[in-house]
């Protein structure tokens, strides 16, 4: 019999001595990770084959959820939801994010002050920021409606109405993209000057420069703001909860809202737990799909 | 390791490792100390409440005056928010940790002694003669027997009738409500006292409650659900005729709208800006807190069927049965008639759920002048509110408040309205 030539290389004694210490001090985590994180993680798929209530009745019912959930119209109505927030904050929020790092790129004076400003709501609680915009987009005495009625336009009940509610929440999520600005601003902070020099001596002008030589060069980190963007739109829940509950008649009723619902609140926790692998599956295709058209406008060095 | 601590430079590893020593030391300090708790002789008691800060001192002293009756029975209490608690008590259950009795509102009452985290207690309410059940409201203690049997006790229970700024009617010269209204004096009178140069509605609109409340419907002799729960009926010519009546009063802005509703953080009624609204029994301690303007009760008006109104209430379960015992003589005194006096009839924290502890509310300092409009609706023509059967009853509440938002910013009829909700729900309860 042939024995396996491989050798472990043989540790010394200080060396399997520091290992001993790293996997104690890693143990914690690793026991947090697989009780809090992986642990969950399997017993929900378990759980999204059964008709489990959250509490006591469990019966194995294989794959009906999953089946289930092509015929439940407030799925569609939640995903839909979700992909009209997804792509209004994305784009939206990635475009503003855009112009305000390029100014704050610039050397005007309080740069730091400023980028500090537009960074804070990002790191603002989301119950804090919730109820800071019900005030702001209040048809009566809102900020918002105000400053429209300067230009003589009255503006709508923005959360009470059907059309109004998720651009009134799309606008506070852009509001809220501080860290997209940071990220880009950083990357436009990376493009080395020579480039822009270069191409103004063969003549481009600003549009040119920025269409030519900034785009292709940020590309990466605006790939990486769209894909965690998206993602995030999909895990959207607390402004949600706390500014319009879903409503009014199911407008703003966004994934995770649902899927909440089912699992806490009608006693269908097996049934949201298939939402939630769903919504995972969801992601996976969509971020496979972002990759894939990726590769056709993000331009790596 | 100290010494070498001591007598040397301290490296990263020596650093690393008294810092691993000593968090265990503490932790296994700490496991020390709990189980010293625990060892004690008496008996604990483990209760989850809902109790905002203004209502502790009164359970505190309850609970002291019931540790002293007691010295072998220990009470220990968590809170948590009324949101809050909905969700933590079913997912206290999936861990085996509930507390021994557990605050429960009424449309809990179900799905928890469905899921047996409200064990049946029916032996104990019933066989115990000095804690005469019969004294509770048969509407109140209903709710709390969805198979037939007692799984939680009562505390609370009040109809909705209807509440009246006096200042709003004083200002415009016109008769308080009485006894004789009907909704046409409602509507009658909403129409006189809206004064849109002031900002004043005569209706305070029409909440997502409304798709449950009886008020809203059984005077015209609508009803949402069946008897069993299983059946809907919204989509009615009397459920029509109901809700057309009060959205009406919202098309014609004598009631303010979802969107001039949000003006006012705590509602246009407590706002002070309208004449008129509907209100529980439970309203009125914060009205008497927070009110900057005077009110009063009447009875809920007759409609052109029927008077009837809606109520509903909160209760207390025991869910754990090794502990049953020392949770029952706990709940047998805090749910007496002296119990439900001391806690929410004297303090007029709500309307007892005992008939025999009720004047002490009707007494109270804080109660409204007519508070006893709300014994007599108990006694005559409130009907518990549904659903508080169906395990599916949140999910079909869910599309029928959809439906009413819809209904009430105008993008869909009353018409339309019901019949979307008459369908969507009952398809939730078929399948």
């Amino acid at each position: 019999m042939i024995k396996s030539t491989r050798l472990k290389p043989k540790l010394s004694k200080r060396e399997l001595q520091e290992e001993r210490w790293f996997y104690g001090f890693i143990s914690l985590w690793l026991v947090g990770f697989i009780v809090f994180n992986a642990g969950p993680l399997i017993a929900s798929f378990f759980i999204s084959l059964t008709n489990w209530t959250g509490v006591k009745t469990i019966e194995w019912i294989g794959f009906k959820n999953y089946v289930d959930i092509f015929n439940d119209r407030l799925f569609w109505i939640s995903l839909r939801n979700t992909f009209y927030f997804g792509t209004g904050s994305v784009i939206g929020g990635t475009a503003v994010a855009l112009v305000i790092a390029s100014i704050l790129n610039q050397k005007i004076p309080g740069r730091n002050v400023l980028r500090t400003i537009f960074f804070m709501p990002w790191v603002t609680t989301g119950v804090a920021v919730a109820i800071m915009w019900l005030w702001i987009l209040n048809p009566q005495v809102g900020l918002l409606n105000y400053g429209l009625s300067l230009v003589d336009i009255q503006g709508p009940g923005w959360l009470t109405s059907q059309t109004w509610a998720m651009p009134a929440m799309i606008i506070m999520a852009i509001w809220q993209n501080g860290q997209t600005m940071i990220i880009l601003l950083a990357a436009l902070s990376g493009v080395p000057k020579m480039f822009y020099e270069a191409a103004s001596l063969d003549g481009a002008g600003p549009w040119a420069r920025f269409r030519h030589v900034t785009l292709p060069m940020i590309s990466p980190a605006m790939f990486f703001v769209v894909i965690t963007g998206v993602v995030g739109a999909f895990q959207a829940f607390v402004t949600f909860q706390v500014m319009t509950g879903g409503g009014p008649g199911n407008a703003t009723k966004v994934y995770l809202l649902y899927l909440v619902d089912n699992a806490f609140s009608f006693f269908k926790m097996g049934y949201g737990s298939a939402l939630a692998w769903m919504l995972l599956i969801i992601v996976a295709l969509i971020t496979w799909l972002q990759f894939a058209i990726g590769r056709r406008w993000v331009h790596y060095e | 390791m100290i010494k070498k601590l001591l007598g040397k430079r301290v490296s990263r590893r020596d650093f690393l490792k008294a810092a691993a020593a000593t968090g265990g030391g503490v932790a296994l300090s700490a496991m020390g100390i709990g189980n010293t708790a625990f060892a004690q002789d008496s008996k604990e008691v483990t209760m989850a409440l809902t109790w905002g800060a203004e209502f502790r001192p009164t359970q505190d002293e309850f609970d002291a005056n019931f540790m002293d009756r007691h010295p072998d029975i220990v009470i220990d209490k968590q809170y948590s928010t009324w949101p809050d608690h909905q969700t933590v008590i079913p997912t206290w259950a999936a861990a085996g940790i509930l507390p021994d009795i557990v605050y429960t509102h009424g449309t809990r009452a179900a799905p928890w002694a469905a899921e047996e985290i409200n064990k049946n207690i029916d032996d104990l309410a019933t066989g115990d003669v000095e804690f005469n059940v019969d004294d509770i409201w048969d509407e109140a203690l209903n709710l709390y027997k969805p198979q037939g049997e007692i799984t939680a006790i009562p505390y609370d229970h009040g109809p909705i009738i209807l509440g009246y700024n006096k200042d709003i009617f004083d200002a415009a010269g016109y008769a308080y409500p009485d006894e004789t209204w009907t909704m046409d004096d409602l509507r009658t009178a909403a129409v006189a006292l809206t004064d849109p140069d002031n900002n004043v509605w005569g209706w305070a609109g029409i909440s997502n409650n409304a798709v449950r409340q009886g008020g809203h419907f059984t005077p015209w002799g609508g009803q949402g659900w069946s008897e069993d729960e299983t059946q809907l009926s919204y989509d009615t010519p009397e459920m029509n005729e109901a809700f057309s009546f009060w959205i009406g009063m919202i098309e014609e802005g004598v009631a303010p709208n979802a969107s001039q509703s949000e003006a006012f953080p705590t509602g246009p009624w407590q706002g002070g800006v309208v004449a008129m609204s509907p209100i529980a029994s439970w309203d009125t301690p914060a009205l008497a807190q927070f009110a900057s303007f005077a009110w009063d009760v009447a009875p809920w008006p007759t409609g052109p069927v029927q008077k009837g109104t809606g109520s509903f209430g909160s209760g207390f379960g025991i869910t754990n049965v090794e502990n049953r015992d020392a949770a029952w003589t706990y709940m047998r005194e805090y749910l007496s008639e002296e119990g439900m006096t001391f806690m929410w009839g004297a303090s007029g924290r709500g309307s007892p759920a005992r008939q025999s502890a009720y004047p002490s509310w009707i007494a109270a300092p804080i109660a409204p002048a007519g508070a006893s409009y709300f014994l007599d609706a108990l006694e005559n023509y409130a009907q518990t509110d549904r659903p508080h059967k169906s395990l599916k009853g949140p999910e079909v509440e869910d599309v029928l408040i959809s439906e009413l938002e819809l209904m009430r910013s105008g993008d869909k009829s009353v018409a339309d309205a019901l019949r979307s909700m008459q369908d969507l729900g009952q398809a939730i309860l078929d399948g």
